[in-house]
């Protein structure tokens, strides 16, 4: 499943660019993410509770950050596997745009499941993907607003 | 006597009615294990490693086995139960099958490791800290894909993922009857995979023991005998008369249990390791990844007319999707059990068909109900509505016009067959009559007065079932063969219990097979039993498949029943001091020809068993005779189906108005049975045709339907309720005359549909609508704008 | 976390000893031995498992075991009266509603709760009701019949002899 987007955020693409790259704030914006550890510039491991439909499992796995031209776009990649709930990847390639004093951010996200997530719940995949990115996206734009720059409550 | 033709309540219903029914998972062992299976999540990766050092530490764990140890033990794969030659001569190639994936998995669902403990979900909590590492490869699901250039390869050693490339008939006549056609009608169609869904999902216990070094797997199974040989001579190397296979009460099978499965040489092997037996039930998430499916063909179609309307060549080419591995009988599907029935009611001179079969990384796909003959039967009846619909003619008139006439049996089409008896013109008759055929315009005009398409649709069948003549299908490449076994045991007060290889999951053999022999030995139906279902109990039986229970199956406890009457007799002119020619055995008595003197088969039973006086010089005292029954020739139930639909424009919703069928079983013992399996057949087709499809995801293959979230199973209000009628007309090669029944609704069902779609939609300009047909392709159907967003 | 429940099952008080996750057709068929209540399916979808608690139909693999407490479960094993069966199955019976027998515990079980709310259902109202329960087998054809027949027979109105299943 594929899908696009895009936001206008009341800040400086800079700011932008370093909120993206920032292991705290992706944590409060993945949804269900209950940690995320940095090993490296571009690497990180992380592990997200998910739920599709019936099935719910804790994914543990990888996310890294290719594509790499600050401050303007990078393609962030994650993959994990979640035991017998079977395994889940999925990208982002997100590009910032200077519009004035804000940023456009434009993203386009691909995911793709397996094993019992894509047996039982394959009609829920784009659902839950869809509403996984918004609330992303949600709450980033959030992170970006509130004055000190911390996570909504949500 | 007159017990056949009756409906005979069944005899098997008080226990399913009270709950008391024991089918496989209801079975439990003293100091039982449970088995869990692991399965890729991928349909192509390598299997770097398997980390279960966890696993095995876990609480309740008792045993964690991976493919490593299957190969270090010496178990076989899974045999492939027929072989198939390429049009070069080239035998098929037969790829391993393991038990448990050795070095890489082939599709999702593919069995990795096993995990056996205590109690079920210590098996299944184990399971979950497993660390499996997969090297994940590109994938190819649909057979079509998988031909193309640089498709992923299922097996490097297949190039191009063909497993057999075969053909039956004539090309170069077709070719030139084709040329010289006046008109030849063309089309490409699909029939969509589908899974059979037996609502008991597969079981398997697996027992061990060590004072006798007795092995015993029950199992979900329609033939307890094919399992123990394939299990015991192919994988585990055991021999017969040290394993056991027990099938006890089954819940549905429709072919997917047919075949020997993995996990049933696992639970037999992992019993005997551990000395404990070990139990495995599939989730209804594992049985739509690991049951064989059904169907899935690519097919292009042409029909050849000539000027008169007449049928002169039929040319059919069909990329049949295999699966991952080879499952028992995959490869005669959509070969001997395809091929050969493309002649139908019909005088066709002339057939040509090629079917290349392909592997692709899915589940494995073999029979199921039907087996070859819905696909045949799917393609040419759609074929002979178009044709019809593209010369503006009826199509039942075209098709009498060219149905093989009544007096012309036996009747030889070209495509190897010898059809013994039938008569399509009375089916179509009492179908079209009960359908009030004549009077369908009048009702197409009033539906389109509510805003509503209304259309018609006729279908045909031929099917060849009693499956098999031994001989017939060995030459074919069968590597069994397919006779039925019976033993008729009298006992020495005169009740009878019959062993039978032939399977009972649903078909109601306690009840028909009682009949019979009430019937022919004169003895009350209570006081008969039928036994089936054990290797250790029944002589060795070829099991229910193919519709041939009865036919073939039924026809060995005739043959048996006639051994004891004719011993009986001898034993009879004994006591009555009577020649033999002169005694005459009639609804239970042996009696002397002309006089009243009798003896009942009870008294006879009682000196047989008591032989105090009794011809010793010539006879074995006793009353238990055993038969095995080869069939001549398959049988040939046909019929006509009539289906009348009506589809809601605006939504794309489809209701079944009404659905007719007209059938020839030949002789009907139990007709209440009779109905029931053509209501459940129907069903199935109907099924097929409107809602089921198994979906893979084609870049990935990830099956995306398994679940009954996703697979569109038929419920009670998608259907309707439907009018049967019957005319025989007899078997020629079996005593009863009878044909089989089982699978005939899912044969012709989903043609009949689709046609009555395609006619509903014929002012839309729909040539072909594919399976299923839901109400989203009906609804873009009618608004073709929108036919691009698929 | 292995936890008591007791309850009723068939008339008689049981207590058994479960975990939190066991589910109350696991409690039924594996602790109790009661098999006649059946498992087809794993999201809740075929109705092999119908049972009654406190005389309402529930597919027993959708409640935990632990849900159960201090109530009144009904299995197909209590429906028939020592020897005699039930009007329903009876009709089940003479109708052939029955092939395979998997699914007809949970028919049953359905089939009475339909007829307690709805004595005298028409064919498009059993149709809708049965959902929830999947046959294979039968094609749903004289499972129709069948609740019919047993419906009337339970309102005490005459029987047809019997239904298309001697067609
Ligand atoms: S097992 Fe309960 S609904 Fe299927
Ligand atoms: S009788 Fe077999 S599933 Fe209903």
């Amino acid at each position: 499943m594929e899908m696009h987007g895009e936001l206008r955020i009341p800040a400086p693409r800079a700011e932008v660019w370093a909120k993206l790259n920032d292991p705290e704030t992706l944590k409060t914006c993945i949804p269900g993410c209950e940690t995320v550890d940095k090993i490296s510039e571009t690497e990180f491991t992380a592990k997200v509770v998910a739920r599709v439909g019936p099935v719910k499992a804790t994914f543990a796995g990888k996310v890294t950050l290719t594509d790499l031209d600050p401050p303007s776009s990078y393609t962030i990649s994650g993959e994990g596997t979640g035991g017998v709930a079977g395994f889940a990847k999925g990208s982002a390639k997100v590009s910032l745009d200077d519009a004035g004093a804000e940023t456009v951010l434009r993203y386009g996200v691909q995911a793709q499941v397996g094993g019992k997530l894509a047996q039982i719940g394959s009609r829920l995949i784009d659902a839950t993907s869809r509403k996984m990115a918004d609330d992303f996206f949600n709450r980033f734009m959030g992170v970006m607003t509130s004055s000190d720059g911390a996570a909504p409550a949500s | 006597m007159t017990e056949i033709g009756t409906p005979v309540r069944r005899r098997e219903d008080y226990r399913f009615l009270t709950g008391q029914g024991t089918y496989t998972d209801d079975i439990n062992r003293p100091r039982q294990l449970y088995a869990y299976i692991l399965r890729s999540p991928h349909a192509n990766a390598a299997l770097r490693g398997v980390d279960f050092a966890a696993a095995a530490k876990a609480p309740g764990v008792v045993a964690v086995y991976t493919g490593k140890d299957i190969e270090a033990d010496g178990v076989g794969g899974l045999p492939c139960g027929w072989l198939v030659h390429s049009k070069d001569g080239s035998p098929m190639y037969e790829p391993p099958h393991p038990v448990l994936a050795q070095g890489r998995v082939r599709h999702v669902g593919d069995p990795v490791a096993v995990v056996i403990a205590d109690s079920l979900a210590q098996a299944r909590d184990a399971a979950e800290l497993i660390q499996v590492d997969y090297a994940v490869e590109p994938a190819i699901a649909n057979a079509a894909g998988a031909l193309r250039a640089g498709a992923p390869q299922v097996w490097p050693e297949v190039p191009g993922n063909i497993c057999y490339d075969w053909h039956l008939g004539d090309p170069a006549a077709v070719e030139q009857a084709l040329a010289k056609a006046a008109r030849v009608v063309k089309l490409d169609l699909t029939n969509n995979r589908l899974v059979p869904n037996a609502m008991e999902p597969r079981a398997a216990i697996g027992d061990f023991d060590r004072a006798t070094g007795e092995h015993t797997l029950y199992t979900t199974s329609q033939n307890p005998h094919v399992i123990r040989l394939l299990m015991g001579a192919f994988v585990l190397h055991l021999p017969e008369a040290k394993l056991r296979v027990v099938a006890p009460d089954v819940g549905g099978g429709f072919g997917s249990k047919i075949y020997h499965y993995a996990e049933e040489a696992i639970v037999t092997w992992a019993a005997a390791k551990l000395k404990r037996p070990v139990k495995w039930t599939a989730e209804r998430v594992e049985s739509f990844m690991s049951d064989a499916h059904g169907r899935d063909h690519a097919t292009h179609v042409e029909l050849g007319l000539d000027v008169d309307n007449k049928f002169v060549a039929l040319k059919v080419s069909t990329i049949a999707n295999m699966g991952a591995y080879l499952s028992t009988f995959a490869t005669c599907i959509p070969t001997y059990l395809y091929a050969t029935l493309l002649a139908g009611t019909y005088t066709t001179p002339v057939i040509y068909a090629e079917t290349k079969a392909v592997f692709t990384h899915t589940v494995p796909v073999d029979a199921y109900r039907g087996a070859g003959r819905p696909e045949a039967t799917f393609l040419l009846e759609r074929i002979v509505d178009l044709a019809a619909d593209e010369l503006g003619l009826d199509p039942a008139e075209l098709r009498r016009k060219n149905f093989i006439p009544t007096d012309a049996f036996p009747y030889q089409t070209p495509v190897a067959l010898q059809y013994d008896s039938g008569d399509y013109f009375s089916t179509l008759e009492l179908a079209t009559k009960a359908a009030d055929y004549a009077g369908f315009e009048a009702r197409r005009a009033d539906a389109a007065r509510s805003g509503k398409l209304r259309g018609i649709g006729i279908a045909t069948y031929i099917e060849a079932c009693g499956i098999a003549p031994s001989a017939v299908v060995g030459s074919l490449g069968a590597r069994a063969g397919l006779f039925e076994a019976a033993t008729v045991r009298v006992h020495p007060t005169g009740s009878v219990t019959v062993l039978t290889g032939s399977h009972s999951h649903g078909q109601g053999h306690e009840t028909t097979f009682a009949q019979l022999v009430a019937d022919g030995l004169g003895v009350p139906i209570e006081q008969i039993d039928i036994v089936h279902g054990d290797s250790a109990k029944i002589p060795y039986g070829m099991g229910t498949y193919g519709s041939r229970s009865l036919a073939v199956g039924g026809t060995a406890i005739i043959k048996a029943m006639d051994k004891i009457v004719a011993k009986g007799k001898k034993i009879a002119a004994h006591l009555l001091e009577a020649a033999e020619a002169d005694i005459e055995f009639k609804d239970g008595q042996f009696s002397v020809a002309g006089t009243d003197r009798s003896k009942t088969l009870g008294e006879i039973a009682l000196t047989a068993y008591v032989p105090h006086n009794f011809p010793h010089d010539e006879l074995e005292p006793g009353l238990d005779e055993t038969a095995f029954y080869d069939p001549k020739n398959f049988t040939f139930p046909s019929g006509a189906y009539v289906a009348e639909v009506e589809i809601d424009p605006d939504t794309g919703t489809l209701e079944i108005v009404k659905f007719t069928a007209s059938d020839d079983f030949g002789r009907i013992v139990n007709p209440m049975i009779v109905a029931g399996q053509v209501h459940g057949g129907l069903a199935q087709g109907i099924g097929q045709a409107l809602l089921e499809n198994c979906v893979y995801d084609h870049s990935t293959g990830q099956l995306l339907t398994a679940s009954y979230n996703d697979y569109a199973m038929p419920r009670a209000d998608d259907l309707p309720s439907f009018a049967l009628s019957t005319h025989a007309t007899l078997c020629t090669h079996n005593p009863l005359g009878v044909k089989g029944c089982g699978e005939a609704g899912a044969i012709g069902a989903p043609a009949a549909i689709s046609n009555a779609i395609v006619d509903a939609l014929k002012d839309y300009g729909v040539r072909h609508i594919e399976m299923p047909a839901t109400p989203e392709k009906l609804w873009r159907a009618v608004h073709p704008q929108n036919m691009a967003a698929e | 976390m292995q936890k008591t429940v007791s309850l009723t099952v068939n008339g008689k008080p049981v207590s058994a000893t479960v975990e939190g996750r066991t589910l109350l057709v696991q409690l039924l068929r594996e602790t109790l031995g009661l098999t006649g209540t059946h498992v087809g399916c794993d999201t809740s979808q075929c109705g092999a498992c119908v049972v009654h608690v406190d005389g309402e139909a529930v597919k027993s693999c959708t409640l935990l075991a632990l849900q159960a407490e201090g109530r009144s479960v009904k299995t197909i094993e209590d429906v028939a009266d020592g020897d005699t069966l039930h009007p329903m199955q009876e009709a089940f019976r003479d109708n052939h509603a029955l092939q395979c027998g998997f699914c007809t515990p949970g028919m049953i079980m359905s089939a009475l709760d339909l007829v307690k709310n709805n004595p005298d259902p028409t064919d498009r109202e059993i149709r809708e009701y049965l959902e929830g329960n999947f046959c294979r087998c039968t094609g749903y054809h004289n499972i129709v019949l069948a609740i019919k027949a047993g419906a009337a027979a339970m309102r005490g109105a005459p029987v047809e002899p019997h239904g298309a299943a001697a067609e």
